[in-house]
């Protein structure tokens, strides 16, 4: 399993922030996407979107760290979308239950016109 | 593929996640940190944590926590016995057979399930778990993969309690063998200080006779362990002196044959008494016996020819004739360097070989030139040459040697 090259980048739209996983979310430098995910909630940002077409493979570590993101954004009252993820990982996530707790996209522009209908309270 | 089978899967790739991290080689921290993370991706929970049970305190304490906003209850005094009543490794809810400090854990720290970690009939620590994301309760089979989960943990954290041991044992007895090594060095020293000092002549003669091999040595590459072999038969190659009469030994007159064949006796002597000690070191005995021969054969007590000799002894003739040379006697001055190398010169692949005195000239360069912070040989001599005369002898005098 790839353990090092994982990093996360990011960009705005407007109110919206979008994070971008790169390489394997399946050990503890996932901890730097739930971090990243923290730093923009303490900031205030509420809209969150994750677009996984960079990311490679997610394992129960994995889970375990967007789980937390999750219960995050539920607690502030904030909004997370998941785009560009595989059908395996939609069926996954299903499996679970944890996509009654996703707005899934295929595509971020999708993602980012229907955070942006929302109005933050 | 249904619900059941796919939950299923997930169920097998979470216990491979659990084994690839267990044999990771991550540090204990990071281990048990992504140990955790499995565990509650495996059954998503947003809280939980692993304890270690510390024999020596009686408290489990946190080695990994996540999710659990007080972390003040998660160390708590334990006596192991109060959980026999318990299954090993059984998860356990908040129920009537937990016993209250736990329960008490449970609901302080919001969460659900307690594991009591064991192997064989030793308390290895704990798992604590906090409540589904789904809110569904624990079912059976959740409690069985729980405990699989636990035994691989139990084991995990066995093994880094046996490690942590080892490594505090084998710390401890590094500890003492340097004390012990310490001592040693003390002994041989307090003992070649007797030696020197029955010998007025010789003052500290043992001690510079040890540093000037061990600085050859280095400078032909010896490995440590060798090199402190030389250090040590440098301190002793003269311990056969204590037998001989100190009259003689201080006689400032010419030897008569009888008196000058007693005194050339002590390297065998040394040698007599030395061989009754195993040392850890390899050649002590022979370097001592051997420090009076001659490369050309005509030395004493074995007449032995330079190659017939080891590199120690033809070290150890060297240095202590060079300290013999520079050293100050009743009855005459040391030689100055200058004197002392023009006396090498004439002197090797005769009396000394050419390769251990290219070796020392070495060695004085790089002491005079500054390149060795801490020179063992130029603070005990005459200072009171041109640095540069000397250097131009040493290199005039090692190309010689080399060609």
């Amino acid at each position: 399993m790839n353990v090092t090259n994982f990093k996360v980048t990011s960009r705005h739209v407007e109110d919206v922030v979008i994070l971008y996983p790169q390489g394997y979310l399946n050990n503890i430098a996932g901890e730097n996407l739930v971090k990243e995910c923290d730093s923009f909630l303490e900031s205030g940002i509420r809209k969150v979107v994750l677009n996984f077409s960079e990311t490679g493979f997610i394992n129960t570590i994995g889970i375990s760290m967007l789980l937390g993101i999750i219960e995050k954004l539920k607690e502030a009252g904030g909004t997370l979308c998941f785009t560009n993820l595989s059908k395996a990982y939609i069926d996954t996530f299903e499996m679970l239950g944890l996509a009654r707790y996703m707005h899934i996209f295929p595509e971020e522009n999708e993602a980012v016109r229907f955070l942006s209908d929302i109005k933050q309270a | 593929m249904n619900t059941e089978l796919k939950r299923a899967l997930y169920n097998i790739s979470s216990l491979a996640n659990l084994g690839h991290e267990v044999a990771s080689s991550d540090n204990f921290t990071v281990k048990v940190q992504s140990l955790l993370y499995v565990i509650m991706g495996t059954f998503l929970s947003g809280k939980g944590a692993i304890f270690l049970y510390e024999r020596s305190t009686g408290l489990i304490v946190p080695v990994a926590h996540k999710g659990i906003d007080d972390t003040g209850y998660l160390e708590l005094a334990v006596s192991p016995e109060t959980l026999l009543l318990m299954k090993k490794n059984e998860p356990c809810g908040d129920t009537a057979e937990l016993p209250l400090p736990f329960r008490n854990m449970l609901s302080r720290t919001g969460t659900a399930i307690f594991v009591p970690l064991w192997v064989r009939d030793e308390f290895i620590g704990a798992i604590i778990l906090g409540r589904k994301f789904s809110s569904e309760p624990y079912s059976t089979d959740d409690h069985e993969l729980l405990r699989i989960i636990a035994i691989q943990i139990a084991v995990t954290l066995n093994n880094n309690a046996l490690f942590t041991r080892l490594s505090e044992q084998l710390e401890k007895n590094r500890r003492l063998y340097e004390e012990m090594r310490r001592i040693y060095h003390d002994t041989i020293q307090a003992f070649a200080a007797a030696i020197d000092a029955k010998d007025g002549y010789t003052k500290r003669h043992s001690q510079r006779v040890a540093k000037y091999s061990v600085a050859i040595a280095r400078e032909l590459g010896w490995n440590e362990s060798d090199t402190e072999g030389i250090y040590i038969a440098g301190f002793l190659h003269d311990v056969g002196k204590i037998i001989i009469n100190g009259e003689l030994l201080n006689k400032k007159g010419p030897l008569t044959e009888k008196e000058m064949f007693e005194l050339r006796n002590h390297s065998l002597l040394s040698y007599n008494i030395i061989s009754k000690i195993k040392f850890p070191w390899k050649d002590v005995v022979g370097m001592i016996r051997h420090h009076h021969e001659r490369f050309d054969g005509m030395g004493y007590p074995d007449a032995v020819t330079g190659d017939n000799l080891s590199e120690g002894a033809r070290i150890l003739a060297l240095a202590d004739s060079f300290d013999a040379m520079t050293s100050n006697r009743p009855y005459r001055n040391g030689m100055d360097l200058k004197g002392a190398l023009e006396e090498l010169r004439k002197c090797r692949d005769v009396q000394f070989d050419g390769k251990v005195v290219a070796a020392l000239c070495r060695v004085l360069e790089k002491e005079i030139s500054g390149e060795l912070p801490a020179p063992d040989i130029l603070p005990h001599l005459d200072r009171n040459f041109d640095p540069s005369l000397i250097t131009e002898l040493i290199e005039a005098l090692t190309e010689e040697l080399s060609s």
